[in-house]
C-alpha cells in the first residue's frame, strides 16, 4: 500500500489550509487584552481604617482632583447587589400595554411586576433598553457585560470553549474589594470565572432543548441565599427564556410559561430582599424574531434592564446628566463599581450611568460633589486605559485625532477643578460624556483594523501551493506521479518542514513575528514553496509537454463557469443571493454536460434519418431527462433555502411587522416527507447495490450494508418524527438513542472498513480440479467473462467450476457508495427535517451527475488514462454541487443563522458534554455538503467503470460511431470496447485494480484538483475581504462568508484526504483477493 | 477555404449578417424611443418578438433568393423538398415543433429559476423570443422534418450549398442567443433597484446582445477570410 500520495495531499492541505489561517488572523484581528489591573484607596466609614472618610480627606480631595492621591479613590459602597440575568430577555418583553386587552401575544405583559413596581414607585424603579454590542452570543456579551470592553469578532468562534478571562473584570474587582459573591446558574460564568465565587451554583447551558432544568435548580437554591445575608453581590442566571426561543421561539405558550415564571420569581425576589439591596434585572441580549441570536439587529441586541430599589430612590437624569433611556451593556461595569464602591477595572470604556445608582448619602459630601467624584474616577480610569493602548499600538491609531482627544481631556482636567455648584457640574458631565463617548467611537473603530502583513502573507501562502499544485500535478499525467512522488522524497520534504516549523517556532521574536504560530506557518509556507518550486522544476520537460497538449481555448464554458463561481464573492449582493446563484450555474453545469453528451452522441444515433421512434428508444433522450430530473430536484430545493435579512421579505428577521413569527412553521407533511425521502433513498441504493451483487455473501461489510441502512433510516426517521412530535411526554433519552444508534453505526462501518472493506462473495468452487486457466495470462478477466458466460447460460461454460466472485465488478464503488448511506444518515439526524430532505436531493442530482459523466467519459476517452481521469465539467459540477448543498440543507452564510441545535442531537446524558464532540457535530451539520461529497469524491472515477459493467449494452450503442465499419451483432462486446479505448470495458471496476498505478494516480490528481477549485475558491474569499476591508458591509457579508468559507476549506480538504485513505484501503483489499484467488488456483 | 468579396457565398453571408444587426438595431432604437423597458416582459405590449420574427424572415427570404441562381444544380432529393416546402404536412410540422419549443423554452425557464405560478406572460415572451432566435430560422427554411434532421443528424443530403450558408450563419445566431439569455441574469441579484432588473428584461436584451454578438463574431470571421485571401492575392 502506497501512502506516498496519501502524504503529498497531507502536505498540500497544511499549506492552504495554514494560509487561510495566517490570512484570519491578520484579517478577524483580535483586541490585544492588557492584564494590568487597577486599584484604589477606598475610603471608609469606619474610623479604624486607614482612609477614614473625615471632611478633611474631602477637602484635600477636591483642593486637586487630579493629584495622584485623590485620582484613584473608591467612595464608599452604596448597597449590596443581586443581579439577576434572563437570558434572552429582549426589551420588549418587559414593556407593558395597557391598550391590549384581549389575548395579548404570548411574550406581551408578562412581566407584570416590573410594571407594578414602576407605577408604585417611579423613583425607585427604572425600566432601560440595554443596548448590547454585537456579537450577540452569550458568552461575549458576558464578557462585555465584566469587563466592560468591546468584544472583537473573533471572539465569536471560541462560544464552545469559554475560557478564563485574564482581563482586568468587575468580578475580579468586587472579590478583590473582599466583597463575597454568591453566583447560581448557568455554567459559563464559571468557566469565565473560576474560584471567584464564595458559593457557585453552576449548571450546564448544555442541553438548549431543556427549557427548565437549570431554572428549577437555580429557583430552589435562590430563596436560601436571599435569606443567607453573608454575601454582598448575588447573581442569578436564568436560561429558559433563551432555549424556549431557540426552542420553540418567541410566539408559543411556553414562552408564556417561561415569561410568567420570571415574573414569579421576580416578584418573590423583590418581596424578600432588603432595604440596603439594589436589584438589577437584565437580558444579554435579544432575539430574533425566530428565537435567535448572533447578529446585530435591532432585535437582537435590545435588550433589558430593570433596577430596583427598595428604599433608597435613583439618582433621577435631571441631577446626573446620564441617559435615562438607553443603557449600552458596557456601562454596566462602572455603574456597578459605583455602587458598590469598587475600583473600576482598567480596560473599561463604559459611563457611569446615575439612573440606576442608588443615591446614598456620602458623609461630608455634596450630592453633586459625589457625583462628580464618580464620573471623574471614571474618565480618569478610561484616559489611564487608552493612551496607555495607544502608546503600544502606536501605528493603529490616527495621530491628528490622538491628539484632538488629548486636547480635549487636558481642557477638562483644568475645567474639573473649578466646579463648585450643581449646574457647573451639570454643563461639565455633558462635555465630559460626550468626549469618553468619542474616544469609544475611535475604539470601536480601531479594533476593526487589520493586520497587512498577516494578510498578504497569507494570500501569498494560499495562492502558493495552489500555483505549484497546479503547475505540477494537474499538468502531469497520471502514471507519472509515481516517478514524481518519492518516498523518500516525501519523507525528506516532511522532514524539511518539521525542521523549518521548529525553526520558526524557535526564532519567530528575531523575524518580528509577534507569535509563534506566525513564525512556523512563515518558515514551514516559505520552505515548502521553494521545494514544490523546486518539484516543478524538475519536471519542466513533461509538464510543458503536456501543457502543449492541451487545448487552447478548451473547457471554455466550464471555465466561465468557475469564474462566475469565484466572482461572487466580490459583490454583496451576489453573496446575499448566492443560493440561487450557485443553483443557477449548478444547472448550466448540467446542461452543459448533457449538451456535450449530445454533441456527441445524437448524431451517432439517427445515421440519416431522424426517427421519433428511435429517439424515444435512444439513451440520450433517457440522460436527458434524467439531467432535466436532477435541474428539477435544484429547482426544488428553492423551497428549502433559508432566507437572510438582505433580502428584504426575510420571515427570520421581519421587523416590518410588529411581533414574531411563529418558530419553524413546517407542518407535519414536511417531517413526512422528509422520512419518506430517506426511506427511498437507502432502499433505492440497496437496491442498486444488489443488483450489482455486492450484497451477497456474509463478509463483515456486507452484513452491515445489508441490514445497516435499513436500521438507520428506521432510526433517522423515528428521530425526525419523535424530535418534532408535538407529544410532549416522550422521554428525551428514548429520542436520542436513535441517534445514537445512528453514531454507532457509522462507527461501525467506519471500524468495519479499516477491517475488511470489501462488498464481495467468492463462491467456492465445488470441484477444484476442473479449472483451467492458462496459467500465464491475468486470471482475472477469465473468472470475469466466465462468470458472465455462465449467467448467460452457456452450458459450456457451466461445466467449468472456476471460482465465482459477486460484486466485482463493483468492487470499489460498493464500499464508497455503503460508506456514503451512513454518512448521509449521520447528516440526516443532525439535520433539520427540512433540511435532509436537501441533503437526499442533493444526493439524487449527484447521481445524476456521475451517470451522464460516466457515459460522456467513456465516449469522449481514448485509453484508460483518460477513462478514470473526470471531464473537467464534472469536477466543476461535483464541485459546485458540494457547495450548492450547503444551502440547499437550509444554512445561510450568516452568524446568526448557524444551527446550533445539531450540538444536542442524542447527548441527553449518554455521550458527555464535551465541546469538542458539540462542535464537530456543529461543523457535521453546517458543512454536510462539502464533507459528503468531497468523502465521495472517487465515484467520479470509478463510477464510468461500474456503470458500463452494470449495462454493456452501452458500450455497443456508445461505439456504433466510433468505428466507422458497423460492428456486426455477434461481435464480443468487450472487443467493442478494446478497439474503442484499449480494454476491456465489461470488466467493469477490476480493471482499475489491473491499472493500479494509473488508478492511484488519477485518484491522487482528482483530489488535487478538488484541492484547488476549494483553494481558489478560498483565494477569493480572502482576496474579496482584502478589497472590500473598508465596505460597509464587511462585517455583516463579507467576513462572515470568509469565515464560512475558510470553515469548509478547513473540513473539506480532510473530507478529501479522507475520501483517498477510503480508495486507498479498498485497493489493498482487492489486492489480498484477487492474490488469494490465485493461490487457491 | 477560398472567400473572395464577389463570391455569392461572401454577399450572402455578408447580407445575412447585416440583417441580424439591423434586425437588433431595430430592436435597441425601439427600446430607446419607449423609454420604460417595463413593457418588454408584455406580449401585446411590446414590438420586440414582431421586430424579430420579421427580421428571420428576411434572411429566410434573403437564402431563397441567393439559391434562385443555384436552381439549375440541383439534385433529385434536392428538387423534391423544395416543391414539398408548402405543404400542409410541412407548415403544420413546422408549426408543432416551433410551439414545442416555445414549450419546452418556457419549462426550461422555470427550473432555470423563473417563478413557477406567476409571470406566465413574460415567460412566454421570453421562450418565444427564443424560439425566434434559435429554432424558428431553420423552420423557416427547411420544414420541420428538415430541421429535426439538420438538428439531430449528420448533415442531410437534400440541403443546398445556400441553405448550407445560412444554416451555418443561424447557428451563430442561436448559440449567441442562448448564451446571452443565460448570461443576461447576471444583473438579477445585484442591488441597484432599477426597474429593468426585473425578470424576463435582463434575459430579453441579453439574448439581443448576445445573438448580436454573435453574429458579429461570424462578420468578423467572413471579413477576415476575405482579408486574408485579398492580401495572399496582393503579395503574389
Amino acid at each position: 500500500m502506497n501512502f506516498t500520495y496519501l502524504f503529498v495531499l497531507i502536505w498540500l492541505a497544511y499549506l492552504i489550509c495554514s494560509g487561510v489561517l495566517l490570512f484570519s488572523r491578520g484579517f478577524l484581528l483580535a483586541r490585544v487584552s492588557k492584564t494590568e489591573t487597577s486599584s484604589c484607596r477606598r475610603l471608609s466609614l469606619n474610623p479604624n481604617d486607614e482612609y477614614y472618610l473625615t471632611p478633611e480627606v474631602v477637602n484635600e480631595i477636591f483642593k486637586d482632583v487630579n493629584a495622584s492621591s485623590s485620582s484613584n479613590l473608591c467612595l464608599p459602597q452604596k448597597s449590596k447587589v443581586i443581579i439577576i440575568v434572563v437570558d434572552a430577555l429582549k426589551y420588549e418583553f418587559g414593556l407593558y400595554n395597557e391598550s391590549i386587552t384581549t389575548e395579548p401575544l404570548p411574550y406581551e405583559n408578562k412581566l407584570l411586576t416590573l410594571h407594578q413596581l414602576l407605577q408604585q414607585s417611579p423613583d425607585n424603579a427604572r425600566l432601560m433598553r440595554f443596548k448590547a454590542d454585537p456579537p450577540t452570543t452569550t458568552l461575549q456579551r458576558l464578557k462585555g457585560l465584566t469587563t466592560g470592553s468591546l468584544p472583537t469578532f473573533i471572539d465569536i468562534g471560541s462560544n464552545f470553549a469559554s475560557p478564563e478571562i485574564n482581563e482586568d473584570n468587575i468580578i475580579d474587582q468586587i472579590v478583590k474589594t473582599d466583597l463575597p459573591i454568591v453566583f447560581l446558574g448557568d455554567s459559563t460564568w464559571t468557566d469565565l470565572y473560576p474560584r471567584r465565587f464564595k458559593r457557585a451554583y453552576s449548571y450546564p447551558s448544555f442541553d438548549i432543548f431543556d427549557l427548565d432544568s437549570v431554572d428549577n435548580q437555580v429557583m430552589q437554591h435562590l430563596p436560601k441565599e436571599l435569606a443567607s445575608d453573608d454575601w454582598e453581590v448575588l447573581i442569578a442566571h436564568f436560561l429558559g427564556v433563551d432555549h424556549c426561543g431557540h426552542k420553540h421561539g418567541p410566539i408559543h405558550e411556553e414562552m408564556a410559561r417561561k415569561l410568567s415564571e420570571m415574573n414569579d420569581i421576580i416578584s418573590s425576589v423583590v418581596a424578600n430582599m432588603d432595604n440596603e439591596t439594589t436589584l438589577l434585572i437584565m437580558g444579554d441580549h435579544g432575539m430574533t424574531a425566530t428565537g435567535d441570536h448572533g447578529g446585530d439587529t435591532d432585535d437582537e441586541t435590545n435588550a433589558l434592564l430593570f433596577a430596583y430599589s427598595k428604599q433608597h430612590k435613583f439618582y433621577s437624569s435631571a441631577d446626573s446628566g446620564s441617559d435615562s433611556e438607553m443603557l449600552q451593556q458596557i456601562d454596566l461595569v462602572p455603574t456597578l463599581a459605583t455602587i458598590l464602591g469598587a475600583p473600576i477595572p482598567y480596560s473599561n470604556l463604559g459611563l457611569v450611568n446615575f439612573n440606576i445608582v442608588p443615591a446614598v448619602d456620602v458623609p461630608h459630601l455634596n450630592k453633586f460633589q459625589t457625583l462628580l467624584l464618580h464620573a471623574w474616577q471614571n474618565a480618569q480610569q478610561i484616559y489611564r486605559y487608552f493612551f496607555s493602548y495607544a502608546m503600544e499600538n502606536k501605528r493603529s491609531f490616527n495621530v491628528e485625532q490622538m491628539e484632538s482627544l488629548e486636547t480635549e481631556f487636558i481642557l477638562l482636567t483644568h475645567r474639573v477643578k473649578s466646579i463648585y455648584n450643581e449646574a457647573a457640574y451639570k454643563s461639565f458631565v455633558r462635555d465630559l460624556n460626550v468626549h469618553l463617548r468619542d474616544i469609544l467611537n475611535v475604539c470601536r473603530e480601531i479594533w476593526v483594523k487589520f493586520e497587512p502583513t498577516q494578510m498578504s502573507q497569507g494570500l501569498l501562502f494560499s495562492f502558493l501551493p495552489i500555483f505549484f499544485a497546479f503547475l505540477l500535478i494537474n499538468n502531469s499525467n497520471a502514471s507519472d506521479f509515481e516517478k514524481i512522488f518519492k518516498s523518500k522524497e516525501v519523507f525528506y520534504v516532511y522532514l524539511m518542514n518539521i525542521a523549518a516549523g521548529v525553526f520558526g517556532y524557535r526564532y519567530f521574536k528575531n523575524f518580528s513575528f509577534k507569535t509563534e504560530e506566525h513564525g512556523v506557518i512563515f518558515f514551514t509556507a516559505l520552505t515548502s514553496a521553494v521545494l514544490l518550486a523546486f518539484y516543478t522544476l524538475r519536471h519542466s520537460n513533461s509538464i510543458a509537454n503536456n501543457w502543449a497538449n492541451v487545448k487552447r481555448f478548451g473547457h471554455m464554458p466550464t471555465r466561465l463557469l468557475l469564474f462566475a463561481t469565484m466572482a461572487v464573492f466580490f459583490s454583496n449582493s451576489f453573496v446575499v443571493q448566492e443560493a440561487k446563484i450557485l443553483s443557477y450555474l449548478l444547472a448550466a453545469v448540467i446542461l452543459l454536460l448533457v449538451y456535450e453528451l449530445l454533441q456527441l452522441s445524437a448524431r451517432l444515433d439517427f445515421k440519416n434519418k431522424f426517427k421519433w421512434s428511435q429517439f424515444w428508444r435512444s439513451t440520450a433522450l433517457r440522460l436527458i431527462l434524467a439531467s432535466v430530473l436532477a435541474i428539477c430536484c435544484i429547482r426544488f430545493t428553492y423551497t428549502l433555502f433559508r432566507c437572510r435579512e438582505e433580502q428584504g421579505d426575510c420571515a427570520d428577521f421581519s421587523t416590518s411587522t410588529p411581533g414574531f413569527s411563529v418558530k419553524r412553521p413546517s407542518m407535519g407533511k414536511t417531517y413526512i416527507l422528509a422520512v419518506v425521502i430517506i426511506v427511498l433513498y437507502t432502499t433505492l441504493t440497496r437496491l442498486y447495490l444488489r443488483s450489482c451483487g455486492n450484497l451477497t455473501g456474509n463478509s463483515p461489510n456486507v452484513v452491515l450494508a445489508r441490514y445497516g441502512p435499513t436500521v438507520a433510516s428506521i432510526c433517522a426517521g423515528g428521530h425526525i418524527l419523535l424530535a418534532n412530535s408535538a407529544i410532549k411526554n416522550i422521554q428525551r433519552t428514548h429520542i436520542d438513542a436513535m441517534a445514537l444508534v445512528i453514531y454507532g453505526l457509522l462507527l461501525l462501518q467506519i471500524i468495519v472498513v479499516s477491517w475488511s472493506p470489501l462488498m464481495t462473495f467468492v463462491l467456492p468452487p465445488k470441484n477444484p480440479n476442473s479449472i483451467s486457466v492458462n496459467g500465464r495470462d491475468s486470471i482475472v478477466p477469465e473468472i470475469f467473462r466466465k462468470m458472465k458466460r455462465m449467467y448467460e447460460g452457456d452450458d459450456a461454460e457451466r461445466r467449468h467450476e472456476i471460482p465465482v466472485v459477486y460484486g466485482l465488478a463493483t468492487v470499489y464503488s460498493s464500499v464508497i457508495i455503503s460508506f456514503g448511506i451512513f454518512l448521509a444518515m449521520l447528516m440526516v439526524v443532525l439535520l433539520e427535517p427540512r433540511a435532509s430532505i436537501g441533503l437526499i436531493v442533493c444526493v439524487v442530482v449527484g447521481a445524476i451527475i456521475l451517470s451522464v459523466h460516466g457515459i460522456l467519459r467513456y465516449r469522449t476517452a481514448n485509453s484508460f488514462e483518460s477513462c478514470v481521469q473526470p471531464t473537467f465539467s464534472a469536477v466543476v459540477g461535483w464541485f459546485l454541487l458540494a457547495h450548492f448543498c450547503f444551502f440547499a440543507t437550509s444554512h445561510q452564510t450568516t452568524l446568526s443563522q448557524i444551527d446550533w441545535r445539531a450540538a444536542f442531537v442524542g447527548r441527553s446524558s449518554a455521550l458527555g458534554q464535551s465541546h469538542l464532540i458539540s462542535g464537530a457535530l456543529v461543523i457535521l451539520n453546517t458543512f454536510c455538503g462539502p464533507i459528503f461529497f468531497y468523502c465521495m469524491y472517487a465515484l467520479l472515477s470509478t463510477e464510468t467503470f461500474s456503470l458500463f459493467a452494470l449495462f454493456p449494452n452501452l458500450i455497443r450503442s456508445s461505439s456504433n460511431g466510433r468505428s466507422n465499419n458497423k460492428p456486426d451483432a455477434s461481435t464480443a462486446l468487450n472487443d467493442i470496447a478494446t478497439e474503442a479505448v484499449g480494454f476491456d470495458m465489461t470488466r467493469g471496476e477490476l480493471t482499475l485494480y489491473e491499472y493500479e498505478n494509473v488508478f492511484l494516480g488519477a485518484g491522487f490528481k482528482l483530489a488535487t484538483q478538488f484541492f484547488m477549485l476549494q483553494g481558489i475558491k478560498i483565494f477569493c474569499a480572502m482576496l474579496a475581504c482584502t478589497i472590500h476591508c473598508r465596505h460597509l458591509m464587511v462585517w455583516k457579508i463579507f467576513a462572515p462568508r470568509f469565515i464560512y468559507e475558510a470553515l469548509a476549506t478547513f473540513v473539506g480538504l480532510p473530507a478529501l484526504i479522507v475520501g483517498y485513505l477510503l480508495l486507498l484501503r479498498i485497493n489493498r483489499a482487492v489486492d489480498g483477493l484477487i492474490k488469494r484467488i490465485n493461490k487457491d488456483k | 477555404m477560398v472567400s473572395r468579396f464577389d463570391q455569392q457565398k461572401t454577399k450572402h453571408q455578408l447580407f445575412h449578417v447585416s440583417i441580424s444587426l439591423a434586425t437588433i438595431l431595430i430592436c435597441m432604437t425601439y427600446m430607446q424611443y419607449r423609454r420604460n423597458w417595463a413593457h418588454l416582459g408584455s406580449f401585446w405590449d411590446s414590438l420586440i418578438v414582431p421586430i424579430v420574427f420579421f427580421g428571420e424572415l428576411l434572411k429566410v427570404i434573403l437564402a431563397r433568393f441567393f439559391g434562385r441562381i443555384e436552381d439549375g444544380v440541383l439534385t433529385v432529393k434536392q428538387r423534391q423538398k423544395k416543391a414539398a416546402y408548402f405543404t400542409p404536412r410541412e407548415l403544420l410540422g413546422g408549426l408543432t415543433l416551433q410551439f414545442l419549443c416555445t414549450l419546452l423554452y418556457a419549462f426550461i425557464c422555470i427550473i432555470l429559476g423563473a417563478p413557477v405560478l406567476a409571470n406566465y406572460e413574460q415567460t412566454f415572451v421570453l421562450s418565444l423570443l427564443m424560439t425566434l432566435l434559435t429554432v424558428s430560422p431553420t423552420v423557416f427554411l427547411l420544414g420541420g422534418g428538415g430541421a429535426l434532421q439538420v438538428c439531430f443528424c449528420e448533415k442531410p443530403d437534400f440541403i443546398t450549398k445556400c441553405e448550407d450558408t445560412a444554416l451555418h450563419l443561424f447557428k451563430y445566431n442561436a448559440l449567441g442567443g442562448i448564451l446571452g439569455a443565460w448570461a443576461g441574469s447576471v444583473v438579477a441579484p445585484l442591488d441597484w433597484g432599477r426597474d429593468w432588473q426585473v425578470y424576463p428584461i435582463p434575459n430579453v436584451i441579453g439574448a439581443l446582445l448576445g445573438s448580436a454578438l454573435g453574429n458579429i463574431y461570424a462578420c468578423t470571421h467572413v471579413l477576415y477570410m476575405c482579408g486574408r485571401v485579398y492580401m495572399s492575392k496582393k503579395r503574389s
